[in-house]
């Protein structure tokens, strides 16, 4: 059964694919290489996962202000996440989304990064507010 | 939000291209943080004066908008470029690096911006005063300027600040508005602190602990250098996304820690004392003993009293073949370093003083070959964060004195 989550809409538009979930902010300055969208900050949960493609889950942005750009520019290189969900977005991952058109939800009804675990397949309709998940990552345990 | 007739007009395109599509992403910020209205900015410091940052996306993103004859409303001043414009050939820099950063530096430029080049724009002529409406970049500059200088702006990111450069406007939200720069955090300062990389332990450890809150310090004498509050805010920036704090007797809005927390009460105390130093300091030196190749001060950009202090330690000193050390810092620093004569002793110690860019915003894999055979020692909190993820060099971090000694013996002690 879809489970649904509802939050406010930051930038529309709709897009669906796997979740990539860090219980900690992400900084895409240093912590994220735009030209193959790896994560490199040392110690970090997602170090060395891949956001491209992904419905990106996490709590917050956080450190450098040319994260804006670095969204954009890995959108523009191919490697961005397809959209992205916070418990509260900042400013700086706010107009990265903006300018790259990256469908992104905030504020959700339930911790998206307690529900949505990765891998999970999950559809973002950013228009309305809606996360879907449509179906849980076979390889997990539980729920 | 309710947009004067001026704010209407330039949203319906009557003012061009750019001051439409700018007015655009005002708009829709304002609406996500529920802004009643747009406040005149008097000035904006540009993040993403960079093309590590910007990239090629970014750049014709700016390129656009000059060539749409976009002319900057507001006084404009440049973060650090990918390079040093006066030596980047003897540095090793690409010229792809050069032709791209030239293009962006110049459609900014062609906009009216002021191509400075520097993280700490509040020593060289951009230096806002208590209640002024702001719109600037660069984590490190934002929490100094809301914090020290007491101005007011929320965290820029590049296309903001180019929103705002072109409109002269910013929504009415976050910092801002007087109700939101209240403390939100006692942190108790209990042991004594000694320069910059003591100040840049302290803000390290708070920023991991607190994100994005408004941490109110007490403890901190009121003869603190403005080396060490830059220290301070470059640190609590990068651990964590802090844009504003206060130091009660100290900074402008806190005369007293009533003032400082208005009506508020501190929603968690925090102690810092000898054992949260320790803690603050393993988290910032990643290294397993290997000897150091690379010694980089002067992040945020050295202050002209910094480079004195530079020259002092290195006066008739030499530093080792195997390490390179860079000293970076805006070119009126260089300029006045130049004619007070440190700059001559560091370069003939062996030092380079470099200019427009710095080791986080330079296209540092071009010239990292050699620097990157060792570990890389910093007094900078900022930068030994930084490092680590952007180059996975590992890294020392310490006094002044321990990074120059380290500079001269190639190992950190």
């Amino acid at each position: 059964m879809t489970e649904i989550i509802h939050g406010r809409k930051i930038v529309g538009g709709k897009a669906k694919s796997e979740a990539l979930v860090s219980s900690e902010p992400i900084c895409f300055l240093g912590g994220v290489d735009v030209k193959t969208g790896k994560v490199t900050e040392v110690g970090h949960p997602l170090e060395g996962r891949s956001i491209a493609g992904k419905v990106l889950v996490f709590p917050t942005g956080k450190g450098s202000t040319g994260g804006s750009y670095l969204i954009y520019e890995a959108v523009y290189n191919g490697v961005g996440p397809v959209a992205m969900i916070n418990r509260e977005v900042e400013q700086v991952t706010a107009i990265g989304c903006i300018i790259a058109e990256i469908p992104t939800i905030d504020r959700p009804d339930i911790d998206p990064i307690e529900v949505i675990k990765d891998g999970d397949l999950v559809e973002v309709d950013a228009d309305v507010g809606e996360i879907h998940i449509i179906s849980r990552n076979r390889a997990q345990t539980g729920t | 939000m309710e947009l004067t007739p001026e704010e209407e007009e330039m949203l319906a395109g009557k003012q061009g291209y750019p001051v439409q599509k700018a007015m655009e992403i005002l708009v829709q910020l304002g609406e996500i943080y529920g802004a009643a209205k747009m406040i005149p900015v008097s000035n904006v410091h540009m993040p993403g004066s960079s093309v590590v940052v910007a990239g090629e996306a970014g750049t014709r993103l700016v390129e656009k908008m000059a060539e749409a004859k976009g002319a900057f409303k507001a006084f404009t001043t440049l973060n650090p470029a990918a390079l040093d414009f006066s030596d980047w050939q003897e540095i090793g820099f690409s010229d792809a690096t050069f032709n791209l950063q030239n293009r962006l530096t110049s459609a900014y430029h062609k906009m009216g911006a002021v191509p400075c080049h520097t993280c700490t724009p509040y020593l060289i002529g951009n230096c806002p005063r208590k209640g002024e409406h702001v719109a600037w970049g660069e984590s490190s500059a934002i929490a100094f300027v809301n914090s020290v200088l007491g101005a007011r702006t929320n965290r820029e990111g590049g296309p903001s600040a180019l929103a705002a450069a072109l409109t002269g406007r910013v929504p009415a939200y976050g910092y801002h508005l007087e109700e939101n720069r209240f403390g939100d955090v006692l942190v108790e300062l209990i042991t004594e602190l000694h320069g910059v990389s003591d100040y840049g332990s302290l803000g390290y450890w708070v920023g991991k602990k607190i994100g994005d809150k408004v941490p109110v310090f007490t403890g901190i004498p009121v003869a603190v250098s403005l080396e060490e509050l830059k220290s301070l805010s470059a640190a609590l920036a990068s651990s964590g996304s802090v844009a504003l704090f206060h130091v009660v007797g100290v900074t402008p809005e806190a005369p007293s820690l009533e003032a400082a927390f208005g009506p508020r009460q501190p929603s968690t105390i925090l102690k810092f004392g000898p054992a949260q130093m320790q803690e603050s300091l393993s988290l910032l030196n990643k290294n397993q003993g290997q000897n150091v190749s690379f010694v980089a001060i002067g992040c945020p950009h050295a202050s002209i009293r910094e480079l004195e202090e530079i020259s002092r330690l290195l006066i008739g000193k030499k530093i080792s073949s195997e390490v390179d050390l860079w000293v970076t810092t805006s070119l009126a620093m260089k300029t006045l370093a130049e004619r007070t004569g440190y700059a001559q002793i560091i370069e003939e110690a062996g030092g380079r003083i470099i200019i427009d860019t710095c080791p986080i915003l330079a296209a540092m894999s071009e010239v990292l070959a050699m620097k990157a055979k060792g570990a890389l020692a910093t007094n900078s909190a900022k930068l030994a964060h930084y490092a680590p993820g952007q180059w996975r060099m590992p890294t020392y971090f310490g006094s002044l004195e321990q990074c120059l000694a380290a500079a001269m013996e190639g190992s950190f002690q």
